[in-house]
């Protein structure tokens, strides 16, 4: 089958011109006509065009950005907590974040460049921690920023600002052959109230401050402490600092009690911060407050001021108090008549006399982890190897401690002494002598409490969670077991070694510190339970520690190993620079200021359907006054 | 139709007879605007200076023309005055014909009726001393006779139209620019063509406008193109420039030509309406003796 063509006859005419006009007129009325040009199709299809594109919601990035790399640092320090803006701070942040990374370039959508932007999250407030690494994925970075939760932390920087630029320096998922040596640009989501910026450097425009807060007065304890009375075991004194940043002095109620029962409620003044710069607080107005109370037992000492302010994470503290117990101290000597009974005139809970191949025979891994003495006295015998514990040491010094005998020397006496220390307080060492003694070289961190001529004579060296006090000389050769002072040492040695027991056992922790807890080698894992709903079990490290860093709450966190007594932690934010919620409008860098961004940085991407709805409305009507207008004609 | 070769005109009797001629003798162009010309010649104008038609008086300044002050004043006076005339001058009568090779076309000729159209207006420029400027275009402008003045150069007019040939394409535009660009000063422009340009004619006709011309515009067309009588499948091809139009003749699309050319003729018109020119429409089967005569002088071209 074959279209048959037409002959035609060919006819000269004068122009062809108004020919070609008829047959077009003829066209128009034929049922089928090929689609001519015409202005009104033209307008009709470019407006449904604008429709169509509208509804495929184009976005256009407005911003053209001098980087491609962004670090998105997020402040969940214990202000951001604050709810001077609705409903807290760190919302506020993460809202403000959101929106940034909403106006990052990506690849699809019409940009102003080509390549994607990518970006990373780091929350830090003590620590830094990162949510999530270089990538352009909008949608992973904004699980990121959500999935940063409010801690009672202090805010330190370098940390994050250490993470970030590692993180800059290797390019991330999806670089595309992106080099790394791009600088990455910081945005700092925070109240600008951050501690230890004034130690950190960065480039000009390195970082963008956007500042979230508008400021609010806050009253909050910023320093607390519990401990038993020296002289009455029975007696618990409570010492508290609040301090008060508002500008108008606070009258309000502190309350006391033990272990979530009421034991006293007390009416404090504070008086007016002193103000410094706009809004801003030079120093709080500060009042002290104590409490003794009679408490025997075991407990934890909640203290609660009871006003409601703009944060509330400071406005309670703990103490955990240990149950009163006498010292119990294990002397292991081949016989010491001086040095027993100089022990025996201490008033200790224990006194238990070991030879050394006694003590030698005692499982070292029982020691270690119950801990059944407070202090051990080693007269003239050093064991292979020593449990952890505090230490009294006379004669040779146990190894592995840094400690070496380099020679030994003669007739010696005490040239210097630190009186105050509270070892040799109201201790008179002037008429020691000593026959023979070892000049000790110490490692550089230990204290020199007496000195003699040629060498230390007491030093206390800490090791490996163990305390040790060193005598440089045997007792028996030197006269100080017929000296009055050598009591008095016996006395506040056990005190002090076993003061620093009571310190680390109390279990008074900051905000971000780890919980850490020796159960042995043999140990099962634990429960720990705190605040904010955490119950979780922790098992232990090969070398037998617990350990729980997930201490981002205050509060009161309890330790639970099986069958055995539970163990509680107070945690404590206690950090006056956190309390001090006024949002800073400029941050001092290594003295460099950084300005706040206060306004909110703008949706730079912006929905174009509005804009395209409009256009394609515009084409419609001109499509109508076109068509008008011709009509007229 | 084909291309007039057989009656050409030969001479200048063949384009005007002479019982024409003599009814031409009597009529002179007429410009609506009064006019500026160059030499001195038979037309009133604005301006004062030397003719005979007295115009006024004024005061006798040093350094005026002595032959001017009338004497018969300083006389009676005695105080020096100036005699004061109307001056007469010439005006342009420009004639723009169409020869490309469109005109060639029509039974009888658009090209003889166009010939006989300028040769009869140019012959009454001649007569009345105007001066006459005859050119001819194409595409552009082919050939000018220029500034003839003066029945002496009826023969000249003559010899230009008796010697061009219709043919070749047609720029109205281009033709239009060159012929603005010769500043042939102000007066009245004819300008003879079908007008079928397939660029259009507004462009060149906006070109003239700028002068300041009298514009006559007379579009003359052809019996068959007016009423075609055409059968049948055909394949249309342009004189000018070959383009093919395939047509099937029906009732339909000759009423959509007639409808068309009507419209085009009509829209030439309005175009030149609303810019002040003149648009006449002729046959070529019409008697050019009767369209000078009769409808020239209604619209005012011709007295």
């Amino acid at each position: 089958m074959y279209l048959l063509k037409l002959r035609r006859r060919e006819l000269p005419v004068s122009s062809t011109l108004l020919w070609r006009r008829a047959v077009q007129d003829l066209q128009v009325n034929a049922p089928f006509q090929r689609l001519r040009l015409n202005l009104l199709l033209v307008l009709q299809l470019l407006a449904l065009l604008a429709v169509l594109t509208a509804l495929a919601g184009p976005v256009l990035s407005l911003r053209a950005r001098a980087g491609r790399r962004y670090v998105i640092l997020i402040d969940c320090s214990a202000s951001m907590n604050a709810t001077d803006v609705r409903p807290n701070r760190l919302a506020e942040a993460k809202r403000q974040a959101r929106q940034f990374v909403e106006s990052l370039r990506t690849t699809s959508g019409f940009s102003l460049g080509q390549e994607a932007e990518q970006a990373m999250v780091i929350a830090f407030a003590n620590t830094a921690k990162v949510m999530c690494g270089f990538t352009s994925d909008t949608h992973r970075l904004l699980r990121a920023i959500e999935a940063v939760r409010p801690t009672d932390g202090g805010s330190a920087l370098a940390t994050a600002l250490t993470v970030a630029r590692a993180f800059a320096q290797s390019p991330g998922e999806d670089a595309g052959g992106r080099g790394a040596a791009e600088p990455a640009r910081l945005e700092l989501f925070t109240d600008g109230r951050i501690a230890d910026t004034a130690k950190l450097a960065v480039n000009p425009g390195e970082l963008v401050f956007h500042r979230v807060g508008q400021g609010g007065g806050n009253v909050g304890i910023v320093a607390m402490q519990a401990r038993r009375s020296f002289e009455r075991a029975q007696e618990v004194n409570v010492f508290a600092t609040l301090a008060n940043y508002r500008p108008e002095a606070v009258d309000l109620q502190v309350q006391l009690a033990v272990d979530g029962n009421v034991r006293a409620v007390r009416d404090v003044h504070i008086p007016p911060a002193r103000a410094g710069q706009v809004g801003q607080v030079a120093a709080p107005g500060k009042t002290s407050i104590s409490f003794t109370l009679a408490h025997g037992g075991a407990g934890v000492v909640e203290l609660r001021q009871l006003r409601p302010d703009a944060l509330a994470s400071d406005d309670a503290a703990w103490a955990v108090l240990a149950p009163p117990r006498k010292l119990s101290v294990l002397l292991v000597s081949a016989g010491n008549f001086a040095l027993e009974s100089a022990l025996k005139a201490c008033s200790l809970g224990r006194l238990e006399v070991k030879t050394p191949a006694e003590f030698d025979a005692i499982d070292r891994e029982a020691l270690d982890a119950d801990q059944p003495y407070d202090v051990i006295v080693l007269d003239r015998h050093l064991p292979q190897k020593l449990p952890r514990g505090r230490f009294m040491v006379f004669g040779a010094p146990p190894a592995g401690i840094g400690v070496k005998v380099e020679r030994t020397i003669a007739n010696q006496v005490v040239v210097d002494w630190r009186r105050r220390h509270p070892v040799l307080q109201h201790v008179d060492l002037d008429n020691l002598f000593v026959l023979r003694a070892r000049r000790l070289s110490l490692p550089r961190d230990a204290q020199v409490l007496a000195e003699f001529g040629e060498g230390p004579a007491l030093a206390l060296v800490s090791r490996r969670a163990s305390t040790y006090l060193l005598a440089s000389f045997d007792l028996m050769q030197s006269n100080w077991p017929f000296d009055v002072g050598f009591v008095i040492f016996c006395y506040n040695a056990t005190r002090f070694l076993g003061g620093e027991l009571a310190r680390t056992e109390e279990g008074s922790l900051r905000v971000g510190q780890a919980i850490e807890l020796r159960v042995g080698r043999r140990g099962q894992s634990a429960r720990v339970r705190g605040p904010g709903g955490i119950d979780l079990e922790v098992r232990p490290d090969a070398a037998g520690t617990l350990r729980f860093a997930g201490t981002w709450r205050a509060g009161v966190y309890t330790v639970q190993p099986p069958h055995r007594r539970a163990r509680r932690y107070a945690v404590n934010l206690l950090d006056a620079n956190e309390s001090n919620i006024a949002p800073a409008d400029e941050m001092l860098f290594s003295g460099q200021p950084v300005k706040a961004q206060v306004k909110p940085a703008g949706s730079a991407n912006r929905e174009l359907w509005p804009l395209l709805a409009l256009a394609a409305l515009a084409l419609v009507c001109l499509e109508w006054l076109v068509y008008n207008s011709k009509v007229r004609l | 139709m084909s291309p007039t070769a057989t009656n050409r005109p030969r001479r200048l009797s063949d384009l005007l007879d002479p019982a024409f001629m003599a009814s031409l003798d009597v009529l002179d162009v007429m410009s609506r605007k009064i006019l500026q010309g160059k030499l001195q010649g038979e037309r009133r104008a604005k301006r004062r200076g030397r003719s005979v038609e007295f115009a006024d008086h004024r005061p006798y300044v040093v350094g005026d023309d002595l032959r001017f002050v009338d004497w018969n004043i300083y006389g009676r006076l005695d105080q020096l005055f100036l005699k004061l005339f109307l001056e007469e001058l010439d005006l342009s009568v420009q004639i723009l014909i169409d020869t490309s090779g469109s005109v060639a076309m029509g039974e009888p000729s658009k090209e003889l009726a166009i010939k006989k159209l300028a040769a009869a207006l140019g012959y009454v420029g001649l007569v009345n001393n105007n001066r006459v400027t005859l050119s001819a275009f194409a595409d552009g402008l082919r050939g000018q006779a220029a500034n003839m003045r003066g029945r002496r150069y009826a023969q000249r007019l003559a010899d230009f139209l008796l010697g061009i040939r219709a043919e070749g394409l047609s720029h109205f535009e281009r033709a239009c620019a060159q012929l603005a660009a010769r500043r042939a000063g102000a007066g009245v422009l004819i300008v003879i063509s079908d007008f079928l340009f397939k660029e259009g004619y507004e462009a060149g006709l906006r070109r003239l406008t700028c002068q300041q011309y009298d514009l006559y515009l007379i579009q003359v067309l052809s019996p068959q193109e007016i009423e075609p009588d055409l059968t049948g499948d055909l394949k249309l091809l342009d004189i000018e420039d070959g383009d093919a139009a395939e047509v099937t003749i029906s009732a339909a699309l000759l009423e959509y030509y007639k409808r068309n050319l009507a419209g085009y003729c009509n829209e030439l018109k309005d175009f030149c309406r609303r810019r002040g020119m003149t648009y006449l429409l002729t046959n070529s089967a019409e008697r050019m003796e009767d369209f000078v005569l009769k409808t020239l002088r209604r619209f005012g071209l011709l007295k």
